[in-house]
């Protein structure tokens, strides 16, 4: 299975890696409204990606007869608090956590610069968990933020 | 726009949104997995920090899908690079070499300061672009539309300030 996870992750990040998903520019440009192809990509990944989620659901069993079960995300103040300091970052960076990946074995030297920053700011999170959770309202520790 | 990369024509937006959704389905369909790209971070982490958090059984059972997908993020890469002019690694990044400037030590520092707000961001969120923007939306969740819409403005403030106003 591990080689299927590869090959997944290695056709995901071709994509990302060819249509500006993890290119500087159109980060940026997405977020000064001048190019439409970072909204279009996600536009369109949730237009098929909600039908067929609502179908694989319907059926109810994986291809191999297992059954499909999505563990949904908890809400929490950390939802919006997070997603304004991931923003940032997103900005500054022109990388979101996949595209990072993406950038490094694109070759671009930088990108390991951001990826240590998110792993020690990932790191930083998982050490202060239990003493930010009361204030963001964050589920028990087992249960965490959300995987995804 | 070319992209940085080797000056490429990018791939249709269309494309792109469907080869996207076809991996998230196929993940989905193949495998009872969930989207998500952030938690892998996570599993990094699991390997070498032994805080409870990091050590909780949803972490390390997803290792083993985790960071074979994470794994193949990067080979993409590198295969879009040799496929498309060569692997040759490189410090160009485009505008901001143009409007900011920075010297090598100075891209680093920038780099590792967006990580951080990236790391510590996307998981006191739950989720980044692909687990809640994607995913997440997908399937109706308002956490995940509540995340998007505070990532996807803080991201437009930040780039508005740095290039319109700042630089």
């Amino acid at each position: 299975m591990a080689l299927l996870y590869l090959a997944f992750g290695a056709v995901f990040g071709f994509l990302l890696s060819r249509s500006g998903a993890a290119d500087y520019n159109y980060i940026q440009s997405m977020f000064l409204f001048t190019s439409f192809q970072l909204y279009g990509i996600i536009g369109t990944a949730v237009v098929l990606t909600a039908p067929g989620i609502w179908l694989i659901k319907r059926y109810g069993r994986t291809m191999l007869g297992r059954p499909i079960s999505i563990e949904l995300k908890p809400q929490h103040r950390g939802n919006i608090a997070g997603g304004v300091l991931f923003g940032i970052g997103w900005s500054m960076c022109g990388m979101c956590p996949g595209p990072i990946f993406v950038n490094i074995g694109e070759g671009k030297i930088y990108a390991i610069a951001a990826l240590a920053g998110a792993l020690t700011g990932a790191g930083l999170f998982g050490a202060i968990y239990t003493r930010v959770q009361g204030f963001f309202r964050l589920p028990r520790l087992a249960v965490g933020t959300g995987d995804g | 726009m070319p992209l940085i990369l080797h000056g490429l024509t990018p791939i249709h937006w269309v494309v792109a949104g469907f080869g996207i959704a076809a991996i998230t389905l196929a993940l989905l369909f193949v495998a009872n997995r969930r989207l998500g790209i952030s938690t892998g971070l996570e599993d990094v982490c699991s390997f070498v920090l032994p805080a409870p958090y990091f050590t909780r059984d949803a972490v390390v059972r997803a290792r083993h899908w985790r960071m074979p997908f994470i794994a193949g993020l990067v080979l993409g890469g590198f295969l879009s690079a040799v496929l498309g002019g060569g692997f040759a690694p490189t410090w160009d990044l485009g505008m901001f070499d143009q409007v900011i400037g920075f010297g090598h030590a100075g891209k680093l520092t920038w780099m590792f300061a967006g990580g951080l707000f990236i790391g510590f961001g996307t998981r006191l969120a739950g989720g980044c672009t692909s687990g809640h923007g994607i995913f997440g939306l997908s399937n109706f969740e308002f956490p995940s539309l509540v995340s998007t819409l505070s990532f996807m403005a803080a991201g437009i403030v930040t780039t508005q300030l740095v290039y319109r106003v700042i630089f």
